[in-house]
């Protein structure tokens, strides 16, 4: 049995103005399994968005194959939710609504809808906003809001494009905690972008290394320190090995940047 | 005077300092008592002709006396229907096509350097080609109003709609939204908004354009009426006029600007 999401020789080069082709990522093969937590991590310039936007549907690749269940994708699709490092709430719905609004648009009943919504809110904790309007929430609250209505969707798999770059550092690692607890109680795939060495680490079960200008991939780094995924942040940082891998994957980092 | 100020000279004008509730009232009745008293004292000593420039009791006296005795009101009327209707004609074509233009660029391609061409073209010229197509009825009235603001409503919905967060239109897609739900799920009330504030703001356009009709090719309306003053020479009635367009205008304004507010009360926390 093949993984649920295949990267096959994917490369995708954007035609700039002037006649000129930039290469952002050349020959990308990884595959991500079912239930897993994969990570893209990388320096900027090493096509890790772009990557997560093809998965997605949102740009195509100029040669490779990507493949969801064997079956290359044609376009976005409901099966591949995404969560943008921007806010992307429906401003004019209140948070309940925002979370039915794709189980709507997909013909799921109204009670059923409702009862999902519900869940999927009290998973990431707002229970007590669920009439709100999104402007009333704070930012970290907003992307909460962006991932239980993914996840209330029912995708194969959740994309995540650097979902808590624009977090303050608090809000950001109970964020990331709150992941590992939504990937525990789901068991949805999840693919998430960062740049964020830590992130990585904590929450990765596989990562996915890409060097930069072009992105090409440098190393699957598999965080086998972990006796499995742990809930606490500063229990992940004090297991023996961390600190190893962490060095490891600056020094990585640092060699991209000095190219 | 707030303390941290203390100890500081008090100063009038300081750079983006908020004024206080208390001086920001003063200040704007400052200056309508200022205009108000340089317009009496300059009719009542004498300074300026009075039957050029009638005191502001004789206009206000006058306005009452034109709506109760001279049937000032059907006049009004007029002119408000003749914004009305020509508004909503105008919303009519401006903002499925406007959306259309900026949710599609293939629509865009088309219609855009037609839109564009015909902004540069001043609708008052149009009103002696519309009197000769439509006589002198209604319709060209109508026809001056419509072109006046039409090209500029799409315009401006078109780049509104254009100007909606990608990221918003990307989430609709990955949740498995098709292009009719992601144009009329999410666009259209995404751009919703602001396609009120851009009919606020055309709306107070086609008043320019309603004055300019009535005042070159009507019978009827409260332009109409003032060019009717003017032949015998009453001011006073031409100023009333002014006064009632000026009146409703704001009106229509505020009108606006509390509807936005009911429309749209998910806005209201955000400033």
């Amino acid at each position: 049995m093949s993984a649920l999401l295949q990267i096959q020789n994917v490369s995708k080069t954007f035609d700039l103005p002037g006649g000129q082709a930039l290469t952002a990522v050349d020959d990308v093969t990884f595959a991500v399994e079912k239930g897993s937590i994969c990570v893209l991590l990388g320096p900027s310039g090493s096509g890790k968005s772009t990557i997560l936007r093809m998965i997605a549907g949102l740009e195509t690749q100029s040669s490779g194959a990507v493949l969801l269940n064997d079956t290359p994708i044609d376009g976005p699709g409901r099966e591949r939710g995404m969560v943008f490092q921007a806010y992307s709430s429906f401003d004019w719905m209140s948070v309940g609504k925002n979370v039915e609004f794709g189980m709507k648009i997909n013909g799921v009943p109204a009670a059923e809808r409702r009862a999902r919504a519900e869940r999927f809110i009290g998973l990431v904790g707002l229970s007590k906003f669920i009439d709100a309007y999104p402007s009333r929430l704070s930012g970290g609250m907003r992307q909460r809001v962006a991932i239980a209505r993914t996840l209330a969707n029912a995708p194969d798999v959740l994309l995540m494009d650097e979902p808590f770059g624009a977090l303050d550092a608090e809000t950001r690692w109970q964020m990331q905690e709150l992941m590992i607890e939504v990937a525990e109680a789901s068991g949805t795939t999840m693919i998430i972008v960062t740049h964020d060495i830590e992130e990585a680490i904590f929450l990765a079960d596989k990562i996915v290394f890409l060097s930069s200008h072009p992105g090409r991939l440098k190393e699957e780094i598999l965080p086998t320190f972990k006796p499995g995924r742990l809930r606490n942040k500063e229990d992940v940082i004090a297991l023996p090995g961390y600190a190893e891998m962490e060095r490891k994957i600056m020094r990585m980092m640092r060699e991209e940047g000095h190219k | 005077m707030s303390t941290a100020s203390k100890g500081r000279k008090a100063r009038l004008l300081q750079v983006r300092v908020p004024v206080s509730g208390r001086q920001a009232l003063i200040s704007a009745l400052g200056v309508w008592i200022a205009f108000f008293g340089v317009w009496i004292l300059a009719s009542g000593l004498g300074w300026v002709n009075p039957i050029l420039v009638p005191p502001p009791g004789k206009v206000f006296a006058t306005i009452v006396r034109l709506f109760a005795e001279q049937g000032f009101g059907a006049d009004v009327l007029i002119s408000i229907g003749r914004v009305l209707i020509a508004f909503a004609l105008a919303s009519l074509v401006a903002v499925p096509l406007g959306v259309a233009m900026g949710a599609f660029p293939a629509i865009n391609a088309v219609f855009a350097p037609f839109v564009s061409a015909w902004r540069y073209l001043p609708a008052p010229s149009f009103i002696p080609i519309l009197l000769m197509w439509f006589g002198t009825g209604e319709t060209p009235k109508l026809a001056l109003l419509f072109l006046g603001v039409i090209f500029f409503l799409v315009t401006l919905i078109a780049d509104h709609t254009r100007e909606i967060r990608k990221e918003l239109i990307e989430t609709a897609l990955t949740l498995g939204a098709n292009r009719r739900v992601t144009v009329f799920q999410v666009m259209l009330p995404a751009v919703l908004p602001n396609i009120l504030v851009a009919m606020r703001q055309m709306l107070a356009v086609v008043w320019t354009y309603l004055v300019i009709a009535e005042i070159v090719a009507s019978t009827t309306g409260i332009g109409a009426m003032m060019m009717r003053a003017r032949r015998f020479l009453k001011t006073d009635e031409i100023l009333a006029g002014i006064i009632v367009i000026g009146a409703l205008g704001m009106a229509c304004d505020m009108a606006f600007a509390l509807l936005h507010r009911r429309l749209f009360p998910y806005l209201e926390d955000k400033r």
